[in-house]
């Protein structure tokens, strides 16, 4: 058992060093392609906090002025209901100082010092609107101005302000760096196939010295599925630390941002990033072990 | 040890490299395959540890027919099989002792085993003390002579020798069939290809000349003619 474990060892490290430049090449491109794959992940989660507010078909948002007693909060509420019933509205939610705070918690993730800023005391509370007609831009801008004459509204915002612009860059950067990830993946696992390749290739006379001795198929194609199986690691690796540290700057940055810019939920802090880690993790392991296994059981006959 | 019944093998349409060829080895018998180029031998070696597969006819080796035996159990009727090849097909990058111990690492010996055995059987092929060569600084037949100890290592039931001497000059070739007659003696059976006149003449054991495929002659202490 031992003394085959220190054979694998022995043969991945001896493998290792016969294909460096090869090897490294398959690493750095692994490292590439699960980099973007991962800032993918992390940019689409971005713009998932970013739109988070304006789920559920909500198209406006009617936020009430901090402290607004409950006779004031429920004049608005019957503003709406009347509205509801009337046909123009169809449905409206109200967020409360708990659900505002949870709400600025994410909206406000990219820029703690004015988070830290809002408290029970200070925050306004809102109300998400779903209008009956949601794609007529005069219609929703009628009732932004009807909205905004009631008592004790701070402002009223359109989903079609922020929505559309955001909605368009999220499918634009979502296509294309999902379909580099994939192409850069496939092409990361060809190079470990490749590297493989080769790796048998120079051991042919060892692979066909070990068959004819005894060995079992498995027995030769474990150290050159671990040999990937590390490759891919080490690229995952390298893509992890890659990508946490853009995801630092990034969010670092977003800080200057003004607030007007409505670009600060485009951060990921709740600890999204670490599972993008791991799953960039497992998915190298993968590439590199499956892509290697299939390299050599397609050329053990070598 | 060794049943072929009624074996065909082809390679194409054209190339038929054996014709319903059938005949037994018993159990510690040495046996010459003689015959021109092209006649089959090799292929005939190679259908012995299922490098190859035939058409038609059965192959019994250790009272089992290799030819329905399942892929995953090769690997172990080959453990029972020594192989000996013409160019030797050692390990440049091993030493003597490594290219040894690896016919042991393979298949899974423990370290304690492969330090006792080795050492052994490079003292029984004459090469005792040269445990830490590597196959560039030997003669060619004592490369020859690490093939033969890689074979026997494993004390295998059968060994097939394709020409093994074919590279080496008559004096050396000699030494290495002195050395096979040795292994025979341990109760090993030998199948050997070759077409060394003066070895199969000398040495008179039991000849099988294969022509264009087919069995021509089976003689017991037969000569090379």
């Amino acid at each position: 058992m031992f003394s085959r474990l220190g054979y694998t060892f022995r043969e991945t490290y001896a493998s290792f060093r016969r294909n460096v430049t090869l090897t490294v090449a398959a690493i750095i491109t692994a490292a590439v392609s699960l980099l973007i794959f991962g800032l993918t992940l992390l940019i689409q989660r971005g713009f998932d906090n970013l739109l988070q507010r304006w789920e559920g078909g909500v198209e406006m948002i009617v936020f009430v002025n901090a402290g607004t007693q409950p006779d004031g909060l429920q004049f608005i509420s019957d503003a709406l209901q009347e509205q509801v019933n009337s046909g123009t509205v169809q449905s409206f939610e109200y967020c409360d100082v708990a659900c505002s705070l949870a709400d600025a918690d994410v909206v406000l993730a990219g820029d703690p010092t004015t988070r830290d800023l809002l408290d029970e005391t200070n925050i306004p509370t809102l109300f998400k609107v779903v209008p009956s007609e949601s794609t007529d831009v005069t219609f929703l801008r009628g009732l932004k101005e009807a909205y905004q004459t009631l008592p004790s509204v701070h402002s009223v915002t359109l989903a079609e302000d922020q929505l559309d612009l955001i909605s368009k860059l999220q499918g634009f950067v979502s296509t294309y760096t999902t379909g580099l990830w994939i192409a850069l993946m496939a092409a990361s696992g060809l190079l470990i196939w490749n590297t493989i390749r080769t790796a048998m290739f120079a051991r042919r006379r060892e692979i066909e010295v070990m068959k004819l001795v005894g060995a079992t198929d498995w027995f030769i194609r474990i150290p050159f599925m671990l040999e990937g199986l590390i490759q891919g690691v080490l690229g995952a690796f390298a893509a992890i630390g890659a990508m946490l540290f853009i995801n630092w700057r990034w969010t670092e940055g977003v800080k200057d941002f003004p607030d007007s810019s409505g670009m600060t939920a485009l951060v990921v802090v709740d600890g999204y990033q670490w599972w993008v880690a791991l799953i960039i993790l497992v998915f190298g392991a993968l590439v590199g072990m499956i892509g290697s296994g299939i390299a050599a059981s397609r050329f053990l006959d070598v | 040890m060794i049943r072929l019944e009624n074996v065909t093998k082809s390679y194409s349409a054209e190339v038929t490299a054996l014709r319903d060829v059938s005949f037994d080895v018993a159990k510690g018998e040495f046996v010459f395959l003689v015959g021109p180029s092209g006649s089959g031998k090799s292929t005939l070696l190679r259908l012995l540890n299922r490098q190859e597969r035939p058409e038609r006819g059965a192959v019994w080796v250790a009272g089992r027919n290799i030819i329905d035996m399942p892929p995953s159990r090769v690997p172990h009727l080959r453990r029972n099989i020594g192989n000996i090849f013409q160019d030797y097909k050692l390990l440049s990058n091993k030493t003597v002792f490594e290219n040894v111990a690896f016919a042991q690492e393979v298949i899974g010996r423990p370290k304690h085993v492969i330090r006792q055995q080795v050492p052994a059987v490079l003292d029984l092929v004459g090469l005792a003390g040269k445990e830490d060569r590597f196959p560039h600084q030997l003669s060619g037949g004592e490369q020859q002579r690490v093939s033969i100890a890689r074979a026997f290592v494993n004390r295998p039931l059968i060994l097939i020798a394709d020409e093994p001497t074919g590279n080496l000059d008559p004096g050396t070739g000699e030494g290495i069939m002195r050395l096979l007659d040795r292994i025979n003696k341990t109760g090993t059976t030998i199948a050997m290809a070759t077409h060394d006149q003066r070895i199969v003449n000398t040495m008179r054991k039991r000849v099988i000349q294969l022509d264009r495929g087919v069995v021509v002659r089976d003689q017991a202490r037969g000569v090379y003619q």
